[in-house]
């Protein structure tokens, strides 16, 4: 009998066991992650009919000529380094340092403003050159469509993204914050630049 | 559960590396943009860094070294997914799909 207990434990304790949290996170991380996979595969859809419509295309505008590559090249920069300075927050909330835990929300939270700043900045040139969801000066109309639909969903997430941290930075001013929270904001937060990666390597540089 | 946390408390100097080693890739991704190469070999060296850099972040900053391997396996069902996706689409692109896109 006595064996067969510390069985069933050792069953439940394992990866695979099922038990009561069968992947060791709180239910909030957990969810996060589902979330982030969904989100994933939104991206993916877009990316993949972005790469279809591009190779079904006789032509491709040379990303060169149209877009401001350093403006590109810096937008992703600020985008990493918030990501780093996001991780060092998650590890401020976890040491029980909310002081600098906010100090560096903060920082990340500046870090967002100043790419979407950038990118609305890219937006109105762009516009301004005569570039519409159907239409666009540089020849194949599902260019500027892909670039729109892409960035704009990217921007949005950029958006929410800074929206919860703000939410989470100031919780944790008050006191009110758990570090769980922040490390699911965090989650959030790495996983749109993620997102960018894969937009700065296949919708710019390639 | 407090003490899974412990074990993963990775010190800043190791977000600044990782920080670091990812302008790295991103500076490398830039070279390879930026180089007259052919597409096809183009395409898989970014396909690369961008890899290389998703498992970065993933690892350290979303602290995925650190959970457990069914976790892991769970967050790389999306690219599964993605790659049966594309393999979908792209025979289209072989001819059968060129009207669709007509150029000004």
């Amino acid at each position: 009998m006595e064996s067969s207990i510390a069985e069933q434990q050792r069953i439940l304790a394992s990866d695979w066991g099922g038990g009561k949290s069968p992947f060791g996170t709180s239910w909030s991380k957990f969810m996060m992650w589902i979330f982030i996979i969904s989100d994933a595969l939104t991206f993916a859809a877009f990316l993949i009919t972005y790469g279809f419509m591009r190779s079904i295309s006789p032509q491709w505008p040379k990303q060169t000529e149209v877009f401001n590559m350093v403006l590109i090249t810096f937008m992703t920069f600020m985008l990493i380094s918030s990501s780093a300075v996001m991780a060092m927050a998650v590890a401020a909330a976890r040491a029980a340092n909310p002081k600098l835990a906010v100090r560096f929300l903060f920082l990340t939270i500046l870090g967002g403003l100043i790419f979407l700043g950038s990118q609305a900045y890219e937006w109105t040139n762009l516009i301004e050159e005569g570039a519409r969801l159907t239409r666009n000066p540089w020849g194949v109309p599902q260019f500027s469509a892909a670039f729109f639909v892409i960035t704009g969903f990217h921007g949005f997430h950029v958006f929410t993204g800074v929206t919860i941290l703000a939410i989470v930075a100031l919780r944790a001013a008050m006191g009110k914050y758990s570090a769980d929270g922040v490390e699911n904001a965090g989650l959030y937060w790495h996983f749109v630049d993620v997102v960018w990666v894969f937009v700065f390597a296949f919708f710019y540089l390639l | 559960m407090a003490d899974e946390h412990d074990q993963h408390s990775i010190t800043y100097k190791t977000y600044l590396m990782t920080w670091f080693w990812l302008l790295v890739l991103t500076a490398l991704a830039l070279g390879v943009g930026y180089t007259n190469i052919n597409e096809k070999l183009k395409a898989f060296l970014l396909v690369c860094t961008t890899l290389a850099k998703i498992l970065v972040i993933a690892a350290i900053f979303m602290h995925l070294r650190y959970e457990r391997i069914n976790l892991i396996l769970i967050t790389f069902t999306p690219l599964v997914l993605a790659v049966i996706l594309f393999s979908f689409t792209f025979p289209e692109t072989l001819g059968n799909a060129t009207h669709l896109i007509r150029v000004r």
